[in-house]
């Protein structure tokens, strides 16, 4: 689906030093996984998600989206089409009054014929769970159902790919977990490629594919449970393994037998509890 | 010394289509030196009761007293009075707007009318507070700076006014689980030295349990708990979750495996108290 090779992404900062945001990044994104980038600020996980569909472009290197180079301008409509972006805060990417509306904001920009909207964007509704609230004002909804329907904006385009930078920042817990079940869902059923960043280790369980970046560069990745369960190295990044993976580690350096890969409570509790 | 809210309701939009009770009948008051964490569904009201806080929002009905003072009033004293409290916003990074980190955080205390040395020493100080060394940092471009960097210059233009009271609306929103360590043992240094009071809102319910010492529960415009976290989410787990929230992930771990049979004693409030617990149960020999 995306394939990048050793991409790298300079700017000069206000006194003419150059910062490296991101040097030398490889990573194929294949159709329909769901991959978690995950790396402390300033590691350069939010600038490689704007390589994703063109709103940067390689300053080395190259990104290739569905077989187009983001460097070729003339593919760049179509780039951002098989890739869609949703960010942390909901309310700067609602622009209509009416759930609907928002939702078929970007058909009506790309051109799409009067009729095919109104299926489109019922869809793109229906796939989020928030049907019921077509005709109500996005203002008044809560924080996860207003991502939600910014997540129905990018549906109704028809993407291949959906990257979500940080959806969940600023969302209470039930707004999260509405999140992260709805992105597992069109993954799992509408077989959209997901790469989610975030900064909630547990949301990250949920990935099929775990990538860590620090200082620009890919520092490991693998399954989740390969990922978290390496809790120092995880730590001296700036980040931090699931709960149950940090408990599991510190009951090993008081002499408890548990196996290497714990990383969920229902895993720590099996172990424990047998 | 404290802040009052006494029977404050609030209504957006009022007299249009659009009105909206985001208050009501709120009572509550915040004493110097505690740290207080406000937890709430998106929408229950939270940020609005906070922007009460220094009376930045004036109550439909009720009273704000700071200090003693009226602080919805029109005189010197009730302009004093608010400035007493300081505000912290969600991403208060997008508010810098200086050339350098200095002139970011001089901006308050110069329009206060202090003068340019003592501007200096309040921006070194408040500088010093947020880990940020004044050398390094003090002409660099606040734009250039890291997420996390950039929220401490913001947090320092807030401090460098001395408030007595600080209101930080989730100052952990969107960063890295050390960065979000770092923040609040800033806070927590801040308070140590300063006896300020601290207002938290946050959507962290571990947070909520591991800084604060008391805790409000907001839901639809209402106060629905207001006492110490440790009792609230012990006492009323069903009834948080009934409203959008949750328990802290330790009391959901620690729950879990005494569903599952394991006899886990004493109050487990942190990971340490949960580890040790564990090997107490175990039988494994705790070590530190």
């Amino acid at each position: 689906m995306i394939t990048i090779e050793n991409l790298k992404h300079y700017y000069k900062d206000i006194d003419g030093n150059e910062v490296r945001a991101l040097d030398g990044v490889s990573l194929d994104i294949e159709a329909g996984e769901f991959v978690a980038i995950i790396g402390a600020n300033g590691s350069g996980k939010s600038t490689l998600a704007r390589h994703l569909n063109g709103l940067l472009v390689p300053t080395e290197g190259r990104v290739v989206v569905d077989g187009m180079d983001t460097l070729d301008e003339a593919k760049t409509w179509d780039i951002r089409q098989a890739v869609g972006m949703v960010f942390q805060n909901p309310d700067n990417q609602i622009v209509a009054a009416i759930v609907e509306e928002d939702v078929a904001f970007g058909l009506e920009n790309i051109g799409v014929p009067g009729p095919e909207i109104r299926p489109r964007v019922e869809k793109a509704l229906a796939a989020v769970g928030m049907s019921e609230y077509a005709k109500h004002a996005p203002h008044l909804l809560s924080g996860g159902q207003k991502q939600r329907v910014a997540i129905a904006g990018i549906l109704g385009l028809e993407p291949k790919c959906i990257v979500l930078d940080e959806p969940t920042a600023m969302l209470d817990p039930q707004g999260r977990q509405e999140i992260v079940s709805t992105v597992k869902k069109l993954n799992q059923e509408k077989k959209i490629t997901i790469v989610y960043i975030t900064h909630y280790m547990e949301e990250a369980l949920e990935a099929s594919r775990v990538v860590v970046m620090a200082q620009g560069k890919m520092q490991f990745m693998g399954t989740p449970k390969e990922v978290f369960s390496r809790v120092e190295e995880l730590e001296a990044l700036g980040l931090e393994a699931p709960l149950a993976a940090k408990v599991a580690s510190e009951l090993r350096k008081c002499g408890a037998k548990l196996p290497k890969d714990i990383i969920t409570e229902e895993e720590l509790a099996q172990a424990l509890c047998q | 010394m404290s802040i009052e809210l006494s029977k404050v309701t609030f209504t957006y939009s009022q007299g249009t289509p659009f009105e909206r009770r985001a208050l009501e009948n709120i009572s509550v008051s915040i004493e110097k030196g505690e740290i207080v964490a406000i937890i709430g569904h998106t929408g229950s009201g939270k940020s609005t009761l906070v922007q009460h806080l220094n009376a930045l929002l004036r109550p439909e009905q009720g009273t704000i007293m700071i200090d003693g003072v009226n602080a919805a009033a029109k005189s010197k004293e009730a302009k004093a009075a608010r400035h007493k409290v300081g505000m912290v916003f969600q991403y208060p990074e997008h508010q810098l707007f200086a050339e350098t980190v200095e002139e970011d955080i001089a901006f308050a205390p110069r329009n206060k009318g202090f003068a340019p040395d003592e501007v200096k020493k309040l921006v070194q100080e408040a500088m010093r507070f947020v880990g940020l060394d004044y050398e390094t940092y003090a002409k660099r471009s606040p734009f250039q700076l890291s997420g996390g960097q950039m929220r401490r210059v913001a947090v320092a233009g807030v401090v460098a006014l001395n408030p007595d009271y600080l209101v930080l609306d989730e100052p952990s929103a969107g960063l890295d689980p050390i960065s979000r360590k770092r923040v609040f043992q800033e806070i927590l240094d801040l308070h140590k030295k300063r006896k300020l009071a601290i207002v938290l809102v946050t959507h962290s319910m571990d947070e909520a349990v591991q800084y604060a010492d008391r805790l409000l529960v907001i839901n639809k415009g209402k106060l629905m708990y207001d006492g110490a976290p440790s009792e609230i989410f012990k006492n009323h787990s069903q009834e948080l979750r009934a409203v959008g929230m949750d328990t802290p992930h330790i009391y959901q771990l620690a729950e879990k495996l005494k569903a599952q049979g394991l006899q886990l004693k004493g109050e487990i409030m942190n990971e340490r108290a949960l580890v040790k617990a564990i090997c107490e149960a175990k039988g494994w020999k705790y070590a530190k």
